[in-house]
């Protein structure tokens, strides 16, 4: 059978302007809710959160311009082209064209490969600021050279995982904490270790994540840039109390974090938070027990153990 | 012509007679080649953990003697040349010639379970001495299981072929068995060259 | 010179044959589907226990162990006893018809195939029910978690999941084994692949992605189970083993797994779309073809999962590119849809709604998985409830809608009866919004930082988990109309004709019900590309005296 070459619908110059009008409408509403998506997301606290907003942003768009002009066609459809109540027939067969298989193939193309691009340069952006590092446990960064020149000398802290507690170890200081403090713009360098399962380091407001995995040692680096208390988050599911592993991570000013970091040193140690050790401690005396968990770690030994529930940012 | 349902060439009677049975096959070339994929799981799962392991070779062994294995390979392989000798024994309307190679097949491949028993037992370390000791008995016990499955359908075959009549004209379990016996054997070729002959990391 | 007689007057088989081991696709089928919406309404009340608990900020509803082992089982029950399930009954119903065949390949494994799913079903929930409760560690059971092993039993939930994966995975090669070998070998005289519906395009091709990607899961499942009772140490760094190894066997299938699932909803809509728009479906080459593009790509795209846990650089940048890419094959197909509306007569039947929905929930679905595919991003949502948002408008919002879609396109003809239209706009109508409501809050939660699988968060979340524990509680009641008017039009609904939609296809050349070996011997030769519409060919020979033969058995029938 032939098959039926479509007409090409033969549009008047009115139903050109209005189409033109409605992808100029689409297109304004689509920088729109780009602009809105920075509102969506926490407050920007590090080098990493501009970047990755901007990615965010202009991904919303295309995202509601592709989204838009679907449900515009189903709409329009639905509006225009419905049987009548009684309509029995068919409608005329089309059965394809060419040309606009050839279009439709290259215009998602193109526009995702944008997309990757532009989010490869974010990618290597963020390299060069640290945050998207790791490193094998043989192979630290000191035996491998240490920093490149270029990169301000990062403060080194210690991050330990546990079921369920997190512990921040500051070694030049001598100090441990499971509050977690940092110098505003200045660079970090964590330490990510577990040593029973895995779990993940989380700071939405920092927008950096990274799994924590037993045997091996991460590194992992960025620089906050905002003041203010912000909440780490567990991201990688580590069992029974995965959803109480949080702490807070305290942005403070140079001064004041080598204030905190002394005044810290002088402190004995004594346990630090542990949500899960308090209400397995609780679980142990009520009756009403759920299944089987492993017990938590004992909290660790700090000498500040901060706070959890302080209201924070963002 | 008012037929209602016109009947279709080939005619019902043969696409069932012969039809079902190249089923099999395809379905039997199918499955093999998503057996497959399990084996590929196991050898890149072995190559991974190998290359990045501290410490591969428990303590107080130093590698894997590969004679032994080796003369089991070469009973493996050549049992291959001894089933499509069956085969053709077979197609050649010879049924006594294809029991005689079938059987030498069989015999081949319960000599390698043997020696691969034998192997076993010598060994220093067991199942649960590091990722080395669970990864060589996994891949070497999950081939021997295939080795030994076989030798099995072998068996059936063999005695099917006893029954009268039943292997004119060529059978596809008779097919189907050779098939995976090739396939035990290429699985055990990649098997050796990485477990036996790429010792050093 | 025969005229074949339909067997209208054929004894009523009795209902008991679905609880038996009947070899025939067509109750194979049915035996399915009825089972897995069985499992439906369990994973759905473990949904609501989950949006029970998350109604408010404190773990108190249920204690945090339990509700660490409810979401594994949500998302274990819903994946491998519905979803998985539910397919496999439509593969059953739809292949062997659409293609002219009397049953499948092999029939005997087919029913051994399906009667797997209720003992490993069986297996799962006995979970339930061992010292310790079952498997906690989410789906995915990433170790070193799901090694732990609390009690230390021989048998622990954890176990069991893993058996019944393992199960399920044996019972999927056979099912995948058995429809790939129908669809290549038994298809109707005349029907080239490029006669074939695109239905049977899909499932080939999700069936290929079970033959390929299965295998890895299964091995990887029988080193974790080794893991948890055997004493090895695949994945346990105590031992020198590696989790990442794990994740990545895991994800090389279940990446591949959300293609199983969403090809045959796409072959759904591709066979449904040129029906109630009275349309041939639009660039019908390209939407076959790009199935086998999209299993392709799905095959390489699996680190996409991974991206926060410890990959190099250069493969997160790779998996990224070739994530992207599958916008491209996916799009031809969204785009032909729309083409095949353009200009279409649209009819708003209940089908054809549930598939609109369907295509509007995907194409957000669609969005916010490229925004998943692109590195930075996914390192902020990762773990999120962003991914869950994601996910749910995919599979329940796309994939979910498009099941119903079928089933009540196809309903007369596998019943015998007609399904109610009020009821059925009704139950449509309560998905829609439904999954909406609960979906679309957790994309803003995710973008905010909250993560997945958490009993207790942070008070800032509170607002929008109430609007999606209510929207989860309107998909609750969603499912007592569609109960209802699957259960009373089975037994008493209006009887239907061979073809209620005036639909082509072979499958609407049979009566309904079809006979035990559908056309028997007489198969009819196969003209014309499917989907037809409008163009006046025959599908195939003799099209006309066989739809006159049906219409007068009809009569016949009606008459007594
Ligand atoms: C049926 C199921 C299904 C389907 C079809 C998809 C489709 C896609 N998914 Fe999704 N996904 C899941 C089910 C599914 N997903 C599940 C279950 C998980 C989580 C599992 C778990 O963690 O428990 C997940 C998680 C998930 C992740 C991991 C997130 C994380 O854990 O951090 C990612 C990341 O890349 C991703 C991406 C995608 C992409 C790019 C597509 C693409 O295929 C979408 C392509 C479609 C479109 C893009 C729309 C149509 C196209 C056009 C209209 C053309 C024009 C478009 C553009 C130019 C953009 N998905
Ligand atoms: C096919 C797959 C599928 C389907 C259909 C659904 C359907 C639903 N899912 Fe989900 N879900 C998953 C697959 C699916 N899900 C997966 C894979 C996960 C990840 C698990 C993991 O992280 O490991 C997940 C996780 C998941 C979470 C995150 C849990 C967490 O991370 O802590 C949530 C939270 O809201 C959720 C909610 C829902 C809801 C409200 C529905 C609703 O659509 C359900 C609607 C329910 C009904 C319509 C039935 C109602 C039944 C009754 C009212 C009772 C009657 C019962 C009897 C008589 C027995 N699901
Ligand atoms: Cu009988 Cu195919
Ligand atoms: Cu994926």
């Amino acid at each position: 059978m032939t098959p039926s070459q479509a007409q090409g619908p033969r549009f008047s110059p009115l139903s050109v302007v209005a189409l033109a009008a409605w992808v100029a409408l689409l297109v304004v509403l689509s920088v729109w809710m780009g602009q809105q998506a920075y509102r969506w997301l926490p407050v920007q606290a590090s080098t990493a959160a501009p970047l990755v907003d901007g990615l965010f942003s202009f991904e919303t768009a295309v995202g509601t311009f592709v989204f838009g002009g679907v449900v515009s066609v189903m709409a329009w459809v639905l509006l225009m082209h419905r049987a009548d109540k009684y309509d029995e027939s068919d409608a005329e067969p089309i059965e394809g064209n060419t040309r606009l298989e050839v279009i439709w193939t290259a215009i998602p193309l193109v526009l995702v490969m944008a997309i990757a691009v532009y989010a490869m340069r974010v990618n290597t952006t963020l390299g060069m600021l640290g945050p998207m590092e790791h490193i094998h446990l043989r192979s630290p960064v000191e035996d491998a050279g240490g920093y490149p020149g270029d990169r301000l000398p990062a403060e080194q802290v210690e991050v330990i995982a546990r079921q369920w507690s997190w512990e921040f170890r500051y070694p030049g200081a001598d100090v441990a904490a499971t509050e977690l403090h940092l110098a505003v713009n200045q660079p970090v360098t964590f330490r990510l270790v577990s040593d029973d399962v895995l779990h993940g380091i989380y700071i939405p407001a920092f927008r950096v994540k990274q799994d924590v995995i037993p045997g091996r040692a991460i590194d992992f680096n960025l620089t906050p840039t905002r003041e203010g208390r912000y909440r780490l988050r567990d991201s990688q599911f580590s069992g029974t109390w995965f959803a109480a592993n949080q702490a807070d991570v305290v942005v403070e000013s140079a001064a004041d974090h080598q204030a905190w970091l002394q005044a810290a040193a002088r402190q004995p140690l004594q346990s630090g938070i542990s949500d899960a050790s308090r209400e397995f401690a609780q679980r142990g005396q009520s009756t009403k027990a759920g299944w089987a968990t492993v017990p938590p770690a004992p909290p660790p030994q700090v000498n500040v153990p901060g706070s959890n529930t302080l209201p924070h940012d963002g | 012509m008012t037929t209602a349902y016109p009947t279709p060439t080939p005619a019902p009677e043969g696409h069932h007679a012969e039809g079902h049975e190249s089923h099999n096959l395809t379905g039997f070339i199918i499955f093999l080649c998503s057996e497959s994929v399990i084996f590929l799981a196991f050898f890149s799962g072995y190559a991974l953990l190998k290359t990045s392991a501290l410490d591969w070779l428990p303590p107080g062994v130093d590698g894997l003697e590969w004679q032994m294995p080796l003369i089991n390979s070469i009973v493996l392989v050549s049992s291959s040349g001894t089933i499509y000798l069956a085969e053709r024994a077979m197609a050649k309307g010879s049924l006594w010639g294809f029991r005689a190679f079938w059987l030498l097949t069989m015999a081949l491949g319960a000599y390698f379970l043997y020696g691969q028993a034998v192997e076993w037992s010598s060994l220093k370390f067991g199942f649960t001495s590091g990722t080395f000791g669970g990864t060589f008995y996994l891949l070497t016990g999950f081939h021997g299981l295939h080795v030994a499955t076989g030798v099995f359908l072998m068996t059936l075959m063999l005695i099917k072929s006893f029954i009268p009549g039943n292997y004119k004209g060529g059978e596809q379990g008779v097919q189907a068995t050779s098939l995976f016996w090739h396939f035990v054997d290429v699985i055990w070729i990649i098997l050796f060259l990485l477990i036996y002959v790429w010792q050093r990391s | 010179m025969t005229l074949a007689t339909f067997p209208a007057s054929e004894p009523k088989p009795s209902w008991t044959r679905y609880f038996t081991f009947n070899t025939d696709a067509k109750v194979i089928g049915i035996q399915y589907i009825v089972l897995a919406f069985f499992f439906f309404l369990v994973g759905g009340l473990l949904a609501m226990i989950i949006r029970g608990e998350l109604i408010t900020p404190e773990a108190d509803l249920v204690d945090r162990t339990v509700y660490n082992g409810i979401y594994t089982m949500h998302g274990t029950v819903m994946l491998f006893l519905f979803v998985f399930p539910v397919l496999n009954g439509l593969n059953n119903l739809l292949i062997p018809t659409m293609i002219g065949a009397p049953d499948m390949a092999f029939p005997r494994l087919n029913a051994v195939a399906f009667w797997l799913v209720p003992i490993f079903g069986v297996l799962l929930m006995s979970s339930f029910f061992v010292p310790g409760g079952p498997a906690y560690s989410g789906w995915w059971s990433y170790p070193p978690v799901s090694i732990q092993n609390p009690l230390g039993h021989l048998v622990s939930g954890q176990g069991l999941w893993l058996t019944a994966v393992a199960l399920s995975g044996v019972s999927s090669i056979m099912g995948a084994v058995n429809f790939v070998t129908t669809i290549i070998r038994m298809r109707a005289p005349g029907m080239g692949w490029f006669r074939m519906p695109v239905f049977c395009w899909t499932a080939l091709a999700a069936q290929s992605l079970q033959l390929i990607g299965l295998p890895s899961l299964t091995g990887g499942a029988i080193m974790l189970l080794m893991d948890l009772v055997a004493g090895t140490s695949f994945y346990d760094p105590a031992g020198g083993g590696d989790p990442v190894l794990y994740q990545h066997f895991f994800w090389f299938y279940s990446h591949p797994a959300v293609y199983v699932i969403i090809l045959p909803v796409f072959g759904i809509f591709s066979e449904l779309f040129p029906v109630y728009s009275r349309k041939p479906l639009f660039g019908y080459v390209y939407v076959a073809v790009a199935s086998f593009i999209i299993v392709g790509l799905g095959l390489v795209v699996w680190v996409h999962h991974m991206f926060p846990s410890g990959v190099p650089e250069w493969m997160r940048n790779l998996f990224m590119f070739t994530t992207m890419l599958i916008a491209v094959p996916t799009g031809v197909k969204v785009f032909a849809w729309l083409g095949t509306l353009w200009r279409g007569k649209i009819r708003l039947t209940t089908p054809m709604l549930f598939c609109l929905g369907g295509l509007f929930n995907f194409v957000f679905a669609g969005v916010t998985g490229i925004m998943l595919a692109t590195v930075p991003i996914d390192i902020h949502v990762s773990n999120t409830y962003f991914v869950v948002g994601h996910f749910h408008y995919v599979i329940y919002g796309a994939a979910v809608l498009g099941i119903f879609a079928a089933i009540y396109h196809w309903f007369p003809k596998f019943t015998g009866r007609m399904p109610y239209e009020g009821l059925g706009k009704v139950h449509f109508l309560l998905t829609f919004v439904g999954a909406n409501l609960n979906f679309l809050p957790m994309h803003p939660l995710g973008l905010m930082g909250m993560p997945r699988r958490v009993s207790s968060y942070d008070p800032e979340f509170t607002f929008w988990n109430v609007i999606a524990s209510l929207g989860a509680f309107l998909l609750g009641v969603s499912v007592i109309p569609f109960l209802l008017n699957m259960v009373s039009s089975w037994v008493r609904g209006p009887r239907a004709t061979h073809n209620p939609w005036n639909a082509i296809g072979l499958e609407w050349l049979l009566p309904s019900p079809p006979a035990e070996d559908n056309f028997g011997e007489h198969v009819p030769v196969v003209l014309s590309r499917p989907y037809g519409y409008g163009s006046g060919e025959p599908l195939v020979e003799h099209q006309a005296e066989i739809e006159a033969a049906l219409i007068q058995a009809e009569q016949l029938e009606s008459a007594r």
